[in-house]
């Protein structure tokens, strides 16, 4: 129908319009993606010379000290990540969605949504000072009950560290997480729930074979958003370890940044990247994959 | 009456919930109007000053005109016979103390945030829409394709970007600036915003835009007249997402400003923590406090908005 008037546009405008987009996209996205591999090739430290290895840098990483415990640790908060982020938000979604008024079901997504007002980095030193510090929250309640040989640098202790990491943030309810599962929840038909209560389904029965079904594209997509997270982050190691104590909290993310901007060996960096993003795109098409086949699931049993 | 109870026991986990989910931000602020000498004293409790300032005005109710107070928190030797107002003044200085000295730290930092958000939201809105606008409502050669390559630019993760993208800017010699923020913000924020736009604009009605075409409009008419004042809802989802992954963005702007002058509020809470100023727990307090108001603010303004967008923005990755 539109092509009645299309005569006075011609693919150049809109080419032209387009062009913020690409230009941006191409300086700021295409380049560094295209660096990251051509680097990954380099011997390149700031302000040396820069010498065409090949793929020594790969090798090297196959026998870099950190490798095992670095990606153990991601292994370990992937699947700590994943048993929260299936568990706790998705049975306080179910808990706020029974709720019958209709006013306190919105009051408390509200609630417990305002939480990521705080800055991430600040969450962060929250919980470092105020839970697990030397005279913070777990310490101070340890000695009010008289129990002095218990408390510890949590963060610092090699016995605990990978545990107050993993706990911190918990009940795990802050956030959008339950935002996303309350949605999926309240997209269940009327029909389907009276259909199970007339079967004799109630409580968690129900909830199990009728609820969690029915919301596992949100599960799918929460998991891979859970998946990608962990291998990419390292933000919270570095704001609280540092990756220690010793190697006790590496991952390959906090390793490749400590190379390029600690050690300043960038091309040995962007080879750690280049790896990272591999095993992202491989975990993503297999993790999609999987999503399609829950959709399909969940069409059918709609 | 079953029912009833089971209500009462949902409220009652949910708001147990809750609780925890609060505690830490409580003790923050809490804690945020205690001395160190309080809080090394006892961990948990109330803030001095401002018991102190109740049993004054209590006193002041039982008739009473002249208080002891000590001059300044850490001259507690010096008391002071004062009036009501001067007493009560005495206490307001000891208890937003921490305040004080964060928001001298912190105005600047919050400063350039704000501006650089602004910025950024303003650029990712409009380059968005005028794409998602070119791709939605116009006809030419190879529109999928270039779509499908805007779309594929999502896959690329930010791990393996991150040194690079430094490297390039810095050979940019974009170091140290606003720009160092806003142009790879821009670039990387559009994506998502030209995807939600051009699923709104799809939506939008089809004669509408015959009918105006009918009228003479071109589409530089249709997009600044019609569309534009239609998405509102769009754009305020996109501008939330958009400020909410600026906000919280800590490693970006922390390698690449090195020069106080361009710190934004989460590197620059940060590098307070690593100063001394962390030496005094109130400031640091006051300074976690301050920097989640603006965003608290804005949730309170737009909740609507707001919850739509950080859902919406999940589906990023």
């Amino acid at each position: 129908m539109a092509r009645k008037f299309s005569g006075k546009d011609s693919s150049l405008v809109m080419y032209a319009m387009l062009t913020p987009t690409f230009g941006l996209l191409a300086v700021f996205s295409l380049v560094p993606f295209l660096w990251a591999f051509a680097t990954s090739f380099y011997d390149y430290e700031v302000g040396g010379e820069s010498k065409f290895i090949g793929l020594a840098n790969y090798v090297e990483y196959l026998h870099d000290p950190t490798l095992f415990s670095s990606f153990g640790n991601m292994f370990f908060l992937m699947c700590f990540g994943l048993m929260v982020v299936t568990t706790a938000p998705l049975i306080i979604a179910k808990l706020i969605f029974s709720l019958r008024s209709e006013r306190a079901r919105y009051l408390y997504r509200v609630l417990f949504l305002i939480p990521i007002v705080v800055p991430g980095v600040a969450g962060m030193m929250i919980w470092q000072g105020m839970i697990y510090g030397d005279s913070g929250f777990l310490n101070e309640l340890l000695r009010s009950i008289g129990r002095d040989d218990l408390t510890r640098g949590w963060l610092t202790d090699p016995r605990t560290v990978m545990w107050a990491i993993v706990f911190m943030g918990f009940p795990f309810a802050g956030g959008i997480n339950i935002l996303i599962y309350y949605a999926g929840l309240a997209g269940i038909s009327e029909s389907v729930h009276e259909a199970a209560e007339l079967d004799g389904a109630r409580g968690i029965r129900k909830f199990l074979r009728i609820d969690v079904p029915l919301v596992l594209s949100q599960i799918k997509l929460l998991t891979i958003l859970t998946v990608i997270g962990t291998v990419q982050g390292f933000e919270g190691m570095f704001i609280l370890t540092k990756g220690g104590p010793g190697f006790k909290t590496m991952v390959p993310g906090l390793w490749m940044y400590m190379n390029a901007f600690s050690f300043q060996r960038m091309g040995y960096a962007c080879a750690i990247g280049v790896i990272l993003f591999l095993l992202i795109l491989t975990l993503t098409i297999l993790n999609m994959r999987y999503l399609r086949s829950s959709e399909e699931l969940t069409a059918e049993s709609a | 009456m079953r029912r009833k109870r089971g209500q009462f026991f949902l409220h009652l986990i949910l708001l147990t919930i809750l609780g925890m989910t609060f505690m830490p931000l409580v003790f923050v602020l809490d804690n945020s109007l205690r001395t160190n000498s309080e809080m090394n004293h006892s961990f948990f409790g109330l803030p001095k000053a401002a018991i102190q300032s109740a049993a004054i005005t209590n006193a002041k109710l039982g008739g009473e005109s002249t208080f002891s107070v000590a001059r300044s928190p850490d001259k507690g030797a010096v008391v002071d016979q004062v009036g009501y107002g001067e007493a009560l003044r005495r206490m307001g200085k000891q208890l937003f103390e921490g305040y004080v000295y964060a928001w001298q730290v912190l105005r600047p930092y919050m400063l350039n945030t704000i501006f650089v958000c602004l910025a950024t939201v303003l650029g990712v809105v409009l380059v968005g829409s005028v794409s998602a606008y070119v791709f939605s409502r116009c006809r030419f050669r190879g529109k999928n394709t270039l779509f499908l390559a805007v779309l594929s630019f999502m896959m690329i993760p930010g791990v393996l970007t991150l040194v690079p993208s430094f490297l390039w800017v810095k050979q940019l010699g974009l170091l140290n600036s606003h720009w160092v923020l806003i142009l790879p913000y821009m670039a990387g924020g559009q994506i998502f915003a030209i995807f939600l736009f051009k699923s709104f604009f799809d939506g939008l009605p089809g004669e509408l835009f015959e009918s105006a075409k009918m009228d003479g409009a071109g589409h530089w008419t249709l997009y600044w007249r019609m569309v534009l004042p239609l998405s509102k809802s769009v754009i305020s989802v996109v501008a939330i997402t958009s400020i909410l992954g600026t906000w919280n963005n800590f490693l970006w702007p922390f390698i690449t400003n090195s020069d106080a002058k361009y710190h934004v509020v989460s590197s620059g809470l940060y590098l307070m923590g690593q100063s001394q100023v962390a030496a005094n727990y109130s400031t640091m307090f006051a300074a976690y406090v301050l920097a989640s108001i603006p965003l608290l603010v804005l949730f309170l303004y737009a909740t609507k908005p707001f919850m739509a967008g950080v859902t919406s923005g999940a589906f990023k990755a």
